[in-house]
């Protein structure tokens, strides 16, 4: 199973919208969470609807557009969707709403935003989309399961274009329940400086990313999604070892083959020792780059490391803001992206040069 | 309160009510038609301006005739508000 990335489109805590790879200065902030940088949506999404729209549903239009516009014309045969927690900013209100007017008297705009597959559908209703449309809520593998089902798809010629994405907002009530477990950092700190020292906690973030995946590549071609793997489990560093050498094994490949390794580590020293031991096994010639300072933390945060792979092998070059160990090679031909979630949910992607 | 007094106050709240983000008091006009013309709302938008008579008027209108003859403008919403003594 393999797809083209054709085109991207990518809200993210960076200036990403425009279509750029990290052309303006990377944000480094100390607000202590990545709240997206967002373009001004009447220029993308039509203002009549805009106004109903929350705001994951805004960043998920948003980007699925900005995707869309940038692959000229071509219409996906398929939208596939990965989101951790959905549209649950409206859910709650939805429901609290509910309660306030004791089941009387419900504004339906929550309601047709609640679902948790509203950014798909809304992406198929806007665009005239009829074909197959899903959303995974798979937690952590969100978006590793949405890119799963979108190159099954296309190796089984159900669809010649898919349009993928994962998004997920900020939301404080998830926030402050994830606070009570140390998630995140108390101490004042920034972005930047995430992996300096060994403290528990990280950043939260938010972000959609859409991309156009195509059974033939075409000259606006990032990159080729060759392979997803996920798996629910608490692991140590052998099991995921294997877990990998199964993956490149099944493609040929070999540790060795893999030129960069873009890892999710977020700073938590209560769940990053999985993401060191790691490194530790990797061959010497590897490069490792990290991008979670530069989205903080979500459940659909591989969307973002897709696109920031998908770049690096177009432009092939690795900006300096991601790296963690440098590149004894100056080509990156293969990236392999590796995500834990708590270190229960796992995702691996592995990406080529077109 | 006045009819005129009553109609800024039912413009704030509708552009509340319907987001209308980009739209100030002073660009509606009290006896210009809310849907279709005028500020363009579709049927969900009449869905909200029924729960707005009804929480912050407590005017519950049963009769899909007269919903329709009350939701013309915002002149008419304040006549009949007016006229059952809500305000």
């Amino acid at each position: 199973m393999q797809a083209y990335i054709n085109s991207t489109g990518i809200i993210s805590p960076q200036q990403t919208y425009d279509g750029t790879f990290f052309a303006a200065p990377i944000v480094n902030t100390d607000s202590m969470i990545l709240n997206a940088m967002e373009p001004v949506y009447k220029e993308i999404i039509n203002p009549v609807l805009l106004r109903r729209m929350s705001h994951v549903i805004k960043m998920g239009l948003g980007a699925s557009n900005l995707c869309l516009k940038a692959a000229e014309g071509i219409r996906p045969d398929a939208v596939v969707v990965g989101t951790g927690l959905a549209c649950l900013y409206d859910l709650e209100k939805f429901l609290l709403s509910i309660d306030d007017y004791h089941e009387k008297m419900l504004s339906p705009i929550p309601f047709i935003n609640s679902s948790h597959n509203t950014v798909s559908s809304q992406i198929a209703i806007m665009n005239k989309l009829t074909g197959y449309n899903i959303t995974y809520c798979h937690r952590a593998i969100s978006f590793e399961s949405a890119l799963m089902d979108s190159l099954m798809l296309i190796a089984e010629n159900k669809a010649d274009n898919v349009l993928a994405g994962g998004i997920d907002e900020f939301l404080h009530n998830y926030y402050t329940i994830f606070n009570l477990l140390s998630y995140w950092r108390k101490e004042t700190i920034s972005n930047l400086s995430l992996f300096e020292g060994s403290h528990p906690g990280s950043i939260p973030g938010e972000g959609a990313a859409f991309f156009l995946l195509g059974k033939e590549k075409n000259e606006k071609t990032l990159a080729k999604l060759t392979d997803v793997q996920t798996f629910v489990t608490k692991c140590d560093v052998s099991y995921l070892k294997n877990e990998i050498d199964n993956l490149l094994q099944r493609n040929g490949l070999e540790r060795k083959d893999v030129d960069l390794f873009l890892l999710g580590r977020n700073g938590d020293n209560q769940h990053d020792g999985i993401y060191l031991d790691l490194e530790k096994i990797l061959p010497e010639t590897s490069c490792v780059a990290y991008f979670k300072h530069l989205c903080g933390e979500y459940m659909t945060a591989s969307s973002f490391a897709t696109w920031v792979a998908a770049n690096i092998l177009k432009t092939e070059n690795i900006p300096d803001c991601l790296i963690k160990k440098a590149p004894a090679q100056s080509q990156i031909k293969r990236i392999l992206i590796y995500n834990h979630y708590l270190e229960k949910e796992h995702g691996l992607i592995l990406l080529e040069a077109k | 309160m006045s009819e005129e007094e009553l109609i800024e106050q039912l413009k704030t709240q509708i552009i509340e009510a319907l987001s209308l983000e980009d739209i100030t008091p002073a660009d509606i006009d009290p006896d210009a038609p809310l849907f279709v013309e005028g500020l363009g709302l579709d049927s969900i938008d009449a869905i909200e301006l029924m729960l707005l008579l009804e929480r912050n008027y407590n005017i519950h209108i049963d009769d899909p005739k007269k919903r329709r003859e009350v939701l013309t403008s915002v002149r008419t919403m304040a006549q009949l508000i007016q006229s059952q003594g809500k305000e």
